[in-house]
């Protein structure tokens, strides 16, 4: 093999090795694509040789942009090593068409252990237990409704059912023949229920303290009832609480919650928490299956990011967020209030977005909350 | 039945760019690229982006060029395989059915002859699969943002071994790979394990040198000065925020319009009366109302 061919080869592999890091996901089958690719394009061309990378390693305009990050760090870090003409050319033309795709640069994973919020975190670590109440009206009931509600929908998909409303043609022709070639019966087909996923998000910063005991019930019911459900708290960081509120005792999952989740009546980030859901279980899964249930009074302690190409990161997130969900109900326990308007920021620019913006505070708004969703 | 490799007639990027140029399609680089590497590669290719860019006329031209037919599946809520692949001909196989009941033809006969090729309907997806040739058909899929998920479910085996199977009839297999493009609107994200399977190209708004090549191309006898101008203010007003940012089929549509109306320059004025050809939405047109007309006519840096 040509020497300068192995050598865009190596750089080829370490580029594959970075988008990896990044997050993108790079197949094995995506590799060889790439290299079958190189075989047909003109490689003294660093436009080509990038654009041949990128068809194939990215699957959407924001993996385009971080890819683009990292074609040129990962050149401009080797623009300084003494690899020969070959890199160098590189370089050069590198330099000349190349932009910095710094939209993703605000991107943090909440999931890793190196948050960018740990230093000026608050982590006022409540006893939770305290505040579980055990003698509340039960919501059960409500939340029994409630999980009906969201997990039954007719999918598109048809099945046999006597008394279904739809003529199964095919069936019915079968049947005839088998039956002399007389049409006996006609068989009959309706639609399949299907299952819808929930994800619940709760915020359990500071200021929805107060609601501490409300949420809990919530958790635990919603989990309770939709076993594919999944639950996740946020303050300043996200967490999934999923795998705890799966215990059979309430003080057990409290405990294990109180333990786990340090940052509880923290700030606010909603931005990166909806960041962190986009970049993680919301790219799993059908979209139209998924309901998600944002429950929160909307006040953010973080300043909003603002786009170079203008309007904010959260609007980004809440677009994103906005395609790969079905349903987004947001559920603020202060909207039952006589005095409530829309003061949040982060609930304003939300708004164009959810489908269902409902009070919910006790189980008798539950109740309400329940007659207000009838519809979906 | 064997599936045969073509060869295509692109020899390098290049060629691609001046195929598609003689055809009026002013394509840059990256679509040049991504498309030779579609048919080198034999993968989908999934083109992105806001309305209006032209990612459907790809397909188009691609078909105009390779002189073969272009098999298109406009994709819809609800869409289901038997709309997409085939149906039985329900109709005719009763009669056929009632027909045979005064001949003395075995039930099995009967079964084996109403399930034949005679009774199915094809639908694009077969029809492309079943294209003889001698070029490949080119089988566009518009808008699969807007078909239900499982229906991208359903689009895997195709894409991935070019097959399909009739549970009546067996397994159809492509004699020839179709070229297969997808456009999505991005309503909605796609399935990770369908975008695995296309090569991915975001196709943007035009630079205004390209937009004005393209007015140049689609409407030639629009004068150039005014085809100056659309151009820019094509540029100044997606810097608005509309709800929906006109395209190039609407600087198209708009170059046409005025050119119907004999219009030699633009002056705020022409740009409110005609308004409806670029915007689409109410609000949008209130918008443009309400903004200094002048700054979008931009005449200082024309």
């Amino acid at each position: 093999m040509n020497k300068a061919i192995s050598k865009l080869l190596t750089h080829t592999h370490n580029l594959f090795v970075e988008a990896r890091k990044a997050g993108l996901s790079i197949t094995h089958a995506r590799e060889i694509d790439v290299v079958r690719s190189l075989a047909g394009v003109d490689l003294s061309k660093i436009d080509d040789y990038k654009i041949s990378l990128r068809t194939n390693l990215v699957s959407s305009q924001e993996e385009e942009l971080v890819f683009e990050r990292i074609f040129q760090k990962y050149w401009d870090f080797e623009e300084n090593s003494d690899e020969g003409d070959f890199i160098l050319a590189r370089s050069e033309l590198l330099r000349n068409h190349l932009e910095t795709g710094r939209e993703n640069e605000g991107h943090r994973d909440m999931f890793s252990e190196t948050t960018t919020h740990g230093e000026e975190e608050v982590t006022r670590r409540s006893n939770l237990i305290t505040r579980w109440d055990p003698n509340a009206p039960p919501l059960d009931k409500s939340i029994t409704q409630l999980a009906k509600r969201l997990a039954t929908r007719e999918s598109r998909r048809q099945t046999p059912f006597p008394k279904g409303r739809m003529l199964d043609m095919r069936n019915t022709i079968k049947k005839s023949i088998r039956d002399g070639l007389e049409i006996s019966k006609i068989i009959h087909r309706k639609r399949k229920i299907q299952k819808t996923r929930v994800i619940l998000l709760c915020d359990v910063s500071g200021s929805m303290d107060v609601f501490n005991a409300f949420l809990l019930q919530l958790m635990f019911g919603i989990q309770k009832q939709l076993k594919n459900s999944k639950t996740f708290v946020f303050s300043t960081k996200l967490t999934d609480v999923s795998t705890m509120i799966k215990t059979r005792s309430t003080t057990i999952a409290l405990e294990k919650i109180a333990n786990y989740v340090r940052h509880w009546s923290g700030g606010t980030d909603i931005c990166s928490a909806l960041s962190a859901l986009n970049r993680g279980i919301l790219k799993e899964g059908k979209s139209s299956t998924t309901t998600l249930i944002l429950i929160s009074d909307g006040y953010d302690s973080t300043p909003f990011e603002l786009l170079e190409s203008g309007g904010t990161v959260l609007e980004k997130e809440l677009r994103t967020l906005k395609r790969r969900i079905r349903h987004f109900i947001w559920i603020n326990p202060m909207y039952g209030a006589s005095t409530f308007e829309v003061r949040a920021q982060a609930l304003k620019l939300a708004l164009p977005y959810i489908d269902y913006f409902l009070p919910a505070y006790n189980a008798k708004a539950l109740h309400r909350l329940v007659e207000g969703l009838s519809k979906i | 039945m064997e599936n045969t490799k073509w060869k295509h007639p692109f020899r390098d990027v290049e060629d691609v760019e001046n195929i598609l140029e003689t055809r009026n399609y002013i394509a840059d680089r990256a679509l040049c690229l991504t498309s030779k590497l579609a048919f080198d590669l034999q993968k989908p290719m999934l083109l992105e982006g806001e309305a209006g860019v032209g990612k459907t006329e790809v397909a188009k031209v691609l078909a105009e060029v390779l002189e073969t037919p272009l098999i298109r599946l406009q994709c819809y809520e609800g869409l289901d395989s038997a709309a997409a692949l085939y149906e039985w001909n329900f109709a005719r196989q009763m009669i056929e059915i009632r027909l045979s009941e005064s001949e003395s033809i075995s039930k099995k006969t009967v079964e084996k002859n109403v399930f034949s090729e005679n009774f199915l309907l094809d639908r694009p997806l077969l029809r492309a699969l079943r294209h003889e040739g001698p070029r490949p058909a080119v089988l566009l899929i518009d808008e699969i943002d807007r078909a239900d998920e499982e229906f991208e479910a359903f689009l895997l085996e195709i894409l991935s071994d070019f097959q399909i199977s009739i549970p009546e009839l067996g397994t159809f297999k492509a004699k020839q790979k179709p070229i297969v493009i997808l456009t999505s609107n991005r309503s909605r994200e796609l399935n990770d394990a369908l975008k695995r399977r296309c090569l991915y190209l975001w196709i943007d708004y035009p630079t205004k040198e390209k937009e004005l090549e393209i007015i140049r191309r689609k409407v030639p006898d629009l004068e150039d000065n005014l085809a100056k101008s659309v151009a820019r203010v094509m540029q100044n007003l997606r810097d608005l925020d509309f709800q929906k940012k006109p395209g190039i089929a609407e600087t198209i549509d708009w170059s046409m319009a005025l050119m119907h109306l004999d219009v030699s320059e633009l002056y705020p004025e022409t740009i409110l009366e005609t308004a409806g050809t670029i915007l689409k939405h109410r609000d949008d047109i209130s918008m443009v109302q309400s903004v200094n007309l002048e700054n979008i006519l931009d005449t200082k840096n024309s």
